[in-house]
């Protein structure tokens, strides 16, 4: 069951002079509340449900060691019991009326997505601004959740050879920042958290003037305001969240880290620090991973996967984040092939990059894929929700979504050499490998 | 809580009248192109989108000459890579220069094929999906390839236990029968696997006369048809009479069939327990669909709330019924710590017990009505998801009235006869369970259920 799991963001992309369509700027409406809560609001009656996203800027960004996976957790508990609604009374309810959800937590933010049926909108509403305030963190059920949440890091991470692997990497590529540790948090962590600390955090990180809200679907905006600050006006702000303020120092050479684990197939990923979402530089290197590895047509898929027969896939690219973060290679190698091998061919085809950089054909191609990925994920009420919360924490502000079309096609062709080679450099690299050991 | 359980009761007698809106899927127009394939239409101008699905019947995995375990597979895949006039490079350059999806899979009863790209790049879309399945070169380098991969495929899937859990359940549940063939292949399978039976697969499952193409998006019909006449109409149609596309009637598990998987670097225990399901279609699958989804369908079912909710034993626990012509599976699966394992089975089995016994309240039946009734728009939202929805109708004669009929029922059923439903349907005596965990650990848990045969997870094929 794929519920309030970590899930990775989706490529936020944003393409939108070419925007075709009836989805645009000027039907979307904005409304502020005093105690800070921002609204966005979009109609769009096509089908009976409406996409219900609360987003809070808060994520494993924020954390401490000790409190690591606190933000995942919180999610977690969020379903777990107000002074209103008991333990459970959350999902009990919405599924009654009809409505379903999930939730997932990033490195930078946490998104409540409820979809539901019309008649159930303002039970939602008073249900979600009830939990924005008045978590109970009942203790036993607290322990039974902290349970929960470590057979989700068994599953997710210990059991999974790819995921132990990108945890020690991020780990070792990444050293001061809190991007260091996974969402998940560690194990150590998840198993000690204290409650009176969980319930600090919360009541810093979880209000209104630290959250987004963002409705779609088949509503009236009018009278859904007027629901909105019935049930919202009366949640009272706090005072702003600490910022984050560490920053990475450069990394001063090559790193590596190896894992000796029972497994059939090795695995190995590379990652270099890339540049935080709103650089100019993000959208020339998220222009430059399509040709790189995306797809069956991509360079290091013909050449590792189809020509010298080394992996079976290859993925990675950049990732949409608020500090800056890594730029990730992730090779699934053959069994038994030459690692090192693998790591010398992605070299060289790095250096292609920096030395030829694209053709005119890649750099279109890389146009398309962003243009098509754009308006599949217009499709669905939810697609469009997601980019729009995405837009306003991310990238600023929601209006983004429609203006900065102009930061992609910004990027010339002729600039990408320049910026690999900014990025992609020895100095830059972490390496990390799994390699299988006996008791097979 | 008598707050709750007041609004509760005042829901149960309004939201009937409410009525809930809902969506009724569009009427699609047919058309027959002269070589026989049936096109089903719809226009969506909302977006420049156009997604369209072929389903071709008898080309699944249960059609696979038996021990060549993956063949349906792999002729899909090798579709894809290289034409007459075009290499896999080439395909893979053009499809992914348009930024357009273009998939090529096998079901059990049908091979599938699923496109999707911006409408200006429809006609160049579509002629390759038809030079794909026209002309396809299956050659020996790129069968080699294709091969290499899916026996490197294999040892990833053994990695992985959720995975594994799969094709081991497979295995034991389906036996002799057909339905056991597993996509992946498996290691004696893919060292029988040969090209030229991949070729005779091809060229007599693969034929446009059988087939159904269901188009949604931002075309018109003439535009369409101009391009669907330079595309697959030419997809000759033989002028051999179709091969036999049916499947024998699916097994029911009689007894206990116990099986336990060693792998010994395993931290939790998976488990999959199935059981006799219905086919499509079939008149008991709307209360089956409420049933399922109070006992094990949704975040609050049944299971769920025991195993995660209430003990934190595991992150995910669930059922389903999944049904196919001639039959149908009913599956419960979850995971747990291995030391946690005799627990977890002993409330799943306690929970289908107090299901057959004591049934479920009308509160609860009205629960799960609106819950489907809700969310049922979001699952036709897209142009695919309705494409998906038209082949589905047609391949299984469900007429296109299916979903108002289906809902309607849900709308009625009555709780007695949910509980009927959970006595025919659940499992008591008789059923297969297969779990992936350290034996070690798990091996004196589970033996309280009956002998449980082992396997190492290393051993070959599943």
């Amino acid at each position: 069951m794929a519920k309030k799991s970590l899930l990775l963001i989706c490529g936020l992309i944003f393409m939108t002079a070419m925007l075709q369509g009836t989805f645009k700027k000027e039907d979307i409406k904005v409304h502020q509340l005093e105690n800070g809560l921002k609204i966005i609001f979009y109609e769009d009656h096509k089908i009976p449900n409406i996409s219900y996203y609360t987003f809070f800027r808060v994520g494993s960004r924020h954390e401490r060691p000790g409190l690591t996976g606190v933000s995942h957790f919180i999610e977690h508990m969020m379903f777990n019991g107000t002074q209103k609604f008991g333990p459970g009374e959350f999902d009990r309810l919405m599924e009654f009326y009809g409505g379903s959800n999930n939730a997932y937590t990033s490195e930078d933010l946490t998104a409540y997505t409820d979809w539901f049926p019309p008649h159930a909108l303002e039970k939602m509403m008073e249900m979600e601004a009830d939990r924005m305030q008045g978590l109970i963190f009942d203790p036993e059920v607290f322990e039974s959740e902290r349970g929960v949440v470590a057979s989700e890091r068994r599953m997710g991470v210990e059991n999974n050879n790819e995921a132990i692997l990108h945890e020690n990497v991020r780990a070792t590529a990444i050293m001061a920042h809190p991007y260091h540790w996974d969402v998940i948090g560690w194990m150590s962590d998840i198993l000690s958290w204290r409650r009176e600390e969980v319930m600090q955090y919360y009541r810093t990180y979880y209000a209104p003037n630290n959250a987004v809200l963002v409705v779609v679907g088949d509503f009236d905006s009018q009278k859904t305001l007027e629901l909105i600050k019935k049930y919202y006006s009366i949640i009272p702000a706090q005072s702003p969240p600490p910022p984050v303020s560490t920053t990475e120092p450069p990394q001063m050479g090559r790193k590596e880290v190896v894992i000796k684990k029972e497994a059939q197939t090795p695995s190995f990923i590379v990652v270099y620090h890339a540049p935080r979402c709103q650089d100019p530089d993000f959208f020339a290197l998220s222009i430059l991973e399509k040709p790189l590895l995306r797809g069956e047509s991509s360079r290091l898929y013909r050449r590792l996967v189809r020509d010298e027969q080394l992996a079976i896939s290859v993925f990675g690219g950049i990732e949409e984040r608020i500090d800056p973060y890594l730029f990730t290679i992730e090779i699934k190698p053959r069994p038994g092939v030459d690692l090192d091998k693998i790591e010398k061919i992605l070299d060289e085809e790095l250096d292609k990059i920096i030395e030829k950089g694209l053709t005119e054909q890649e750099y279109q191609k890389a146009l398309n894929i962003i243009r098509s990925d754009f308006y599949f994920s217009l499709q669905t009420s939810s697609g469009k929700a997601n980019l729009l919360g995405m837009a306003e924490l991310l990238f600023g502000s929601y209006e983004n979504l429609f203006t900065i079309v102009d930061r992609y096609s910004a990027v010339k062709r002729e600039e990408i050499p320049g910026i690999a080679k900014k990025y992609f450099t020895q100095l830059n690299k972490t390496v990390g490998k799994l390699i299988p050991q006996g008791g097979n | 809580m008598t707050r709750i359980k007041a609004i509760i009761f005042l829901l149960i007698f309004i939201l009937p009248v409410l009525a809930m809106a809902t969506v009724k899927l569009p009427q699609p127009e047919k058309i027959t192109l002269p070589n026989g394939l049936t096109v089903y239409f719809l226009k969506n101008p909302e977006l420049p989108l156009v997604s369209f699905r072929i389903l071709i019947p008898g080309a699944g995995s249960a059609f696979e000459p038996r021990d060549l375990d993956g063949l349906a597979s792999l002729t899909a895949t090798l579709l894809l890579k290289g034409t007459k006039t075009m290499s896999a490079e080439e395909i893979a350059e053009a499809l992914d220069f348009m930024g357009a999806r273009l998939f090529i899979s096998d079901a059990e009863e049908y091979a599938s094929v699923y496109g999707e790209c911006l409408s200006e790049h429809l006609p160049r879309l579509f002629r390759i999906a038809a030079d794909c399945l026209i002309s396809p070169a299956f050659s020996e380098d790129e069968y080699k390839k294709e091969l290499t991969r899916k026996i490197d495929g294999l040892k990833a899937i053994k990695d992985n236990p959720g995975q594994a859990l799969r094709q081991y359940f497979r295995k034991a549940y389906f036996g002799e029968h057909p339905f056991s063939h597993l996509s992946a292949g498996t290691d004696s399978s893919l060292q029988k696997m040969s090209l030229a039976e991949i070729k005779k697969f091809y060229s007599i499952r693969y034929r446009p006369d059988t087939s159904i193409l269901a188009v949604v998006g931002d075309v018109d019909k003439d535009r369409l048809l101009e391009i669907l006449n330079s595309s697959l109409g030419n997809w000759p149609r033989p002028a051999t009479p179709p091969p036999t596309a049916t499947v024998p009637p699916l097994p029911s598990p009689k007894g206990k069939k116990l099986i336990l998987v060693d792998k010994p670097d395993a931290t939790q225990t998976y488990f999959a327990l199935g059981a006799a399901g219905f086919p499509l279609g079939d008149k008991i699958s709307p209360k089956a669909n409420l049933m399922n989804t109070l006992w094990g369908g949704r975040f609050t079912s049944w299971l769920n709330t025991e195993l995660r909710i209430k003990r934190g034993l595991t992150y995910g626990a669930g059922s389903n019924f999944q049904s196919w012509k001639t039959g149908g599976l009913f599956m419960a699966t979850s995971y747990t710590k291995n030391d946690k394992i005799g627990e977890m089975l002993d409330i799943t089995f306690e929970l289908l017990k107090k299901a057959r016994t004591q049934g479920f309240s009308p509160e609860e039946v009205e629960s799960a009505r609106n819950y489907i009734l809700g969310q049922f728009p979001q699952t036709l939202e897209t142009n695919s998801s309705k494409a998906y929805a038209y082949l589905r109708i047609v391949y299984y004669g469900l007429g296109f009235d299916y979903f108002d009929r289906h809902l309607n029922e849900i709308s009625t059923a009555k709780a007695e006869e949910l509980k009927a439903t959970a006595v025919r349907l659940l499992p008591d005596k008789d059923f297969v369970l297969v779990a992936v965990g350290k034996a070690e650990e798990v091996r004196k848990l589970l033996s309280k259920y009956g002998q449980f045969q082992e396997k190492k997870i290393t051993d070959p094929d599943f």
